[in-house]
């Protein structure tokens, strides 16, 4: 996926700031954001972080995006719950994903409290990939994914359906950014 | 020491056109002493997220001044947030930490090293340039003015005398104007209040 293009669909949802942790895979649109004049990046310490400044961006009109990594998103919890979920704040959260190119298919794979305790251990699975949408569902935030450039048109559709209903709304990249 | 009074009456007097957000053992006495649509309660909120909230709408409002009286106990679950702020360049943010050495909504047990940790080191040592210490009501008022003026960001360390505030709600029996409506109504009617208002330069 390339970073310019998500940077691009960003900008026509009139983003103005993104708020964040880079990682491997986003690392492409952080070095992007940082040299871009039309959006604001705010790096931030840990991931529950952001949301809460997000949230406050919004309260002070502003029209930020979140970019974290799945690892601290389950990080995030109470600060994801306590603030732009239970303020209803509009906010397009746009989470990468380690874990889902080395499980494959499977990644996701429903109820965690259903598996096998030894699948959180096995090196050849990533456990945050096994937990992240299970997760999502669990803490409310509903989700579609980013697997190729194709499916950048959904960041428009995720923005509009955030203001719609007046929450926030999560695009899982499941590959790199480049 | 102070008391909650001394920290909270000055501040009122002071604050002007700033928005305050509140949280945790301060969030009702507050309400004793302001009705202002820009107050903000970060109650049945996130613990430990108030300085990030306060920083984000800080951000968003240049030109307004936006202070912050957070918690002990609530700063040391963020204290990266110390680095982020100074990361951000938030230069109308009064950042306050309400020193009680406790959690005094579940009853005043001690916050780790309480009475040990000199918070208004730790923001210095962060890269905090403006940095206000206080264990005296008439130093307090004395200074508040200056510490409330000029660039920041500001760091703001007050201790005062352990209080016995419960568990707060958001309903239409708690006193605070603020605590009378939902997280979510309060949030929406902040940014509404804001919009009104258009940009804004803090005399």
């Amino acid at each position: 996926m390339q970073a310019k293009l998500v940077l691009e669909e960003l900008k026509k949802c009139g983003i103005t700031h993104v708020v964040g942790l880079p990682d491997n895979s986003s690392a492409a649109l952080f070095s992007l954001l940082a040299r871009d004049d039309s959006i604001r990046l705010i790096t931030v310490t840990r991931e529950g972080e952001a949301f809460a400044v997000a949230s406050g961006l919004w309260i002070g009109g502003m029209t930020p995006a979140v970019l974290i990594q799945n690892t601290g998103f389950l990080e995030s919890g109470d600060g994801f719950r306590g603030t732009a979920l239970r303020m209803r704040i509009p906010l397009l959260c746009l989470i990468t994903c380690r874990g889902y190119a080395r499980n494959g298919v499977r990644a996701a794979g429903g109820n965690p409290a259903q598996r096998d305790v030894d699948d959180f251990s096995r090196p050849d699975l990533d456990s945050v990939a096994l937990m992240t949408e299970p997760t999502l569902d669990a803490w409310g935030l509903p989700y579609d994914f980013l697997r190729t450039d194709a499916d950048l048109a959904k960041i428009p559709e995720a923005f509009r359906r955030a203001g719609m209903e007046s929450r926030p709304i999560a695009l899982l990249a499941t590959r790199d950014m480049s | 020491m102070l008391t909650k009074e001394q920290l909270l009456r000055p501040l009122a007097r002071h604050r002007r056109d700033a928005i305050l957000v509140t949280c945790m053992g301060v969030t009702r006495p507050w309400g004793k002493y302001s009705a202002s649509e820009l107050d903000f309660a970060s109650a049945d909120s996130a613990m430990g997220h108030t300085a990030d909230l306060a920083l984000g709408i800080a951000l968003a409002q240049p030109g307004r001044k936006v202070i912050c009286l957070n918690g002990d106990g609530s700063m040391l679950m963020t204290l990266g947030t110390l680095a982020t702020i100074l990361e951000a360049g938030a230069r109308n943010l009064v950042l306050f930490v309400i020193q009680n050495e406790s959690y005094e909504i579940t009853g005043n047990q001690p916050i780790p090293a309480a009475g040990r940790i000199d918070f208004a080191a730790l923001a210095q040592a962060v890269g905090f340039r403006r940095v206000y210490s206080f264990e005296d009501g008439a130093a307090y008022e004395e200074e508040l003015p200056a510490a409330l003026s000029g660039d920041g960001p500001v760091f703001v360390a007050v201790r005062v005398e352990k209080g016995s505030e419960g568990p707060i709600s958001r309903s239409r029996k708690e006193q605070a104007h603020y605590l009378k409506v939902s997280l979510a109504e309060s949030a929406h009617r902040l940014r509404r209040v804001l919009a009104a208002a258009g940009p804004f330069t803090s005399s």
